[in-house]
């Protein structure tokens, strides 16, 4: 089956994947809280997309598309340009490389994002792991 | 460049030094400007305590003006603890203030007869009576000195009761807990019966173009304060990293032997910010503010543990209890000892007694117990006063193992402790600390950092796993060089600033037109210089290594059965570096290509 990053099928299959996925269900069993992913048009993509995702104890409870940010903040705000978003799901990009560049910019707790690192990190694997094919 | 004054405590002269300008341009300020200027002086005959031996307090180009985390000073000179060549830089606001007097630096050299202390107020220079100062802590100490002064906004530099019981690892302090603390030149100064250098000045900090400097670093200020590193330091200070250090097994604990520790979630910047702590502090002019405000049960407002004293007296020793780290690393400080081999070397006691190799016969009836915060109170204290056993931990962690015919057991490079990062779970700390000019030294190249991902290309560095082997000796030296610039600026490693920016920034206040490469040259420059004075100070190939702990793998935790493959990632630094696959010496011709064809003539 192919899965095109960036669609709204991908985050379809994003959600199943985290909702099935044993190691994530066990590394992420603490995480509590929603994220938004906000894309800076770059390279092939002209608009901007906002991905919400709502994280909770191993699974995903809900995912959204948006074209502005939600009025209600969630928990951590990411943002990057397509084009290293579209690195990081090649695997060109490590994540951890990514936020301590300037090429993905973190807004919310620390505290917790700092005790999180490796619910964050495998949160990026399953990304990666459903992904056949990036648009560039 | 602003003159440099020079005082000589035997006699009491006090003069001004200009610098050539092809040294300015060459090597650009701190660290390595000092290495040029003390090069004739550090010989291996040079007793670092004799009065011959030079300390000398160097800033930046651009220290004191408001450019991102530059309000630092170094001071170097020849250390007592490894008798190889010694630098330790520091923040707070001493730095900025004597640019401010119209001085770049001082070099002091002698002895005084009786102790003393250097006030400085712009262009006045006096040698004062310190005998009623002498014995007091750090903090007591810049107290009585900013009153005797009656100055207000006086900065105090000072060593405390370490420095002046000669412990091999006592370093200065200022302001709230800022600390030179490595390589032992705290207590260069307490020989020269020097306690402390007060300083106040009301000079402008030249600026070749200061127009377009101020719109750099204005913009350069702005991208820092948001950068996500200098938010996690600033929200938690850096024991920030110690959750995922601890993840990644890469935080020692027990002295360097256990990959996991059950209570090691309780000591992280996290918990504190959760708990302890109630504000921050910064250094001069610092958009970051890593410094921690913490408040302990008798609600007395202190500064907070930073990652390598949270580590040491923390997971080191096996104790989580945060509150205790927090009063063991002000007791350092007041005492002004370097926190990190003070943890590293009583952390080695334990592991000692653990071990059967000394007994309580040895340490005047004390059982060393892993976590007893008790006793590595009263270790400390006996330290300071060389009292008992703690005289004997006074002269570093080599010299007190050998004492137990345990050196091998010691967790040091060239006689300066480990600090809290490990090659187990950052391979690249393996080169890191054992090619460092000063001993075990995280300062030198933070490239755990490289290793967590701050992998930047534009410094012209690949990212490579954190086990990674020798492919990654280039990524290395070429960080070393990059953090040897910082060093020269001197700016704090904390500060996440693009190169180009830093070009910018220095091209603005200097008036040059240098790129990066520019830059980088004269950081690849002071490294070369910097091992040239070592090997004439007696280093060899064979110093290039590592502990024996730090080549046995860890049996559980992030990096259990890893060891870094250190012979074969050192043969490829040697390579890359240019330098002599088995004297480990530059080649002339990286000599040449640095423009220190002087030293190759030389030697």
């Amino acid at each position: 089956m192919t899965v095109i990053f960036p669609s709204p099928e991908w985050l379809q299959i994003l959600e199943e994947k985290l909702n099935t996925d044993k190691q994530y269900a066990e590394i992420a069993r603490n995480w509590e809280g929603d994220m938004c992913v906000d894309i800076i048009p770059s390279g092939p993509i002209t608009q901007r997309i906002i991905y919400y995702l709502d994280l909770w104890h191993g699974k995903c409870r809900k995912t959204e598309i948006y074209t502005e940010t939600p009025v209600n903040k969630p928990k951590f705000l990411l943002t990057a340009t397509y084009q290293d978003i579209a690195r990081i799901m090649k695997g060109e990009l490590d994540p951890m490389q990514a936020m301590m560049t300037r090429k993905l910019q973190v807004h919310g707790s620390l505290a917790y994002m700092m005790r999180n690192v490796p619910t964050v990190l495998d949160f990026v694997r399953c990304c990666r792991d459903i992904t056949t094919e990036v648009i560039s | 460049m602003q003159p440099i004054l020079k005082i000589n405590l035997s006699t009491g002269d006090i003069s001004e030094v200009k610098i050539p300008e092809d040294w300015e341009r060459d090597y650009l300020g701190g660290a390595s400007l000092a290495a040029r200027m003390l090069y004739p002086s550090l010989t291996k005959e040079l007793d670092p305590f004799s009065p011959k031996s030079p300390l000398l307090f160097l800033n930046g180009p651009l220290t004191g003006t408001a450019g991102p985390a530059v309000g630092r000073f170094v001071v170097c000179g020849k250390s007592p603890a490894t008798g190889l060549w010694a630098e330790s830089n520091c923040g707070g606001f001493w730095g900025p203030e004597l640019r401010f007097c119209g001085f770049d630096g001082i070099w002091i050299e002698g002895k005084a007869d009786r102790p003393v202390y250097l006030s400085i107020n712009d262009n006045h220079v006096e040698i004062r009576d310190a005998s009623k100062v002498w014995g007091m802590d750090t903090y007591e100490s810049q107290t009585f000195i900013k009153n005797e002064s009656g100055i207000p906004g006086t900065r105090v530099l000072t060593i405390g009761p370490a420095g002046e019981n000669g412990i091999l690892f006592a370093g200065f302090i200022c302001d709230h807990g800022r600390a030179a603390g490595r390589t032992g030149l705290g207590a260069v100064a307490g020989a020269k019966y020097l306690k402390a250098i007060a300083v106040r000045g009301s000079k402008k900090v030249p600026i070749a173009e200061p127009t377009l400097f101020a719109a750099l670093r204005s913009a350069s200020n702005r991208a820092l304060k948001n950068d996500n590193m200098s938010r996690v330091f600033h929200d938690l200070g850096t024991a920030s990293v110690a959750d995922y250090a601890d993840y990644l097994g890469a935080m020692p604990k027990k002295y360097y032997s256990s990959g996991i520790f059950e209570g090691v979630d309780k000591v992280s910047g996290s918990t504190m910010a959760e708990t302890i702590l109630t504000g921050t502090s910064a250094c001069h002019a610092c958009v970051i503010a890593c410094g921690r405000v913490v408040s302990l049960s008798d609600g007395v407002k202190r500064k907070g543990p930073e990652y390598e004293t949270l580590a040491g007296f923390g997971p080191n020793i096996l104790n989580s209890d945060l509150a205790s780290i927090t009063r063991m690393g002000e007791l350092c400080d007041r005492n002004g000892m370097d926190t990190i081999s003070a943890g590293n070397i009583i952390g080695f006691a334990f592991h000692l007694f653990d071990k059967g190799i000394i007994t309580s016969k040895d340490t005047g009836g004390a059982i060393l117990k892993w976590g007893d915060i008790e006793i590595v109170e009263r270790l400390l204290g006996m330290i300071v006063r060389r009292e008992g056993i703690g005289n004997f931990l006074a002269r570093g962690s080599r010299e007190f193992g050998r004492r137990f015919n345990a050196e091998d057991e010691a967790v040091q490079v060239n006689d300066l402790e480990v600090p809290y990062h490990d090659p187990r779970g950052f391979s690249g700390m393996a080169l890191v600390y054992a090619t460092s000019p000063r001993g075990a030294c995280h300062n030198q190249s933070d490239y755990f950092t490289v290793d967590l991902g701050q992998a930047d290309s534009s410094l012209g560095m690949q990212y490579y796993p954190r086990h990674a082997g020798r492919e990654k000796a280039r990524n290395v030296a070429r960080h070393q060089d990059w953090r040897t610039i910082f060093n020269a600026m001197v700016m704090c490693t904390f500060a996440n600033v693009p190169v180009n920016d830093i070009v910018d920034l220095v091209n603005a206040v200097c008036g040059y037109s240098w790129d990066t490469e520019d830059l980088f040259l004269s950081g690849e420059r002071a490294w070369n210089l910097k091992r040239m004075i070592n090997i004439r100070m007696g280093l060899t190939q064979v110093n290039d290594k590592l502990p024996k702990a730090l080549l046995e793998p860890y049996q559980k935790g992030g990096s259990a059965g890893y060891v870094p493959p250190f012979s074969e990632m050192l043969a490829e630094y040697y390579a890359v570096r240019g330098w002599d696959a088995v004297t480990g010496k530059p080649s002339k011709e990286i000599l040449a290509k640095l423009g220190l064809e002087w030293i190759a003539l030389e030697s």
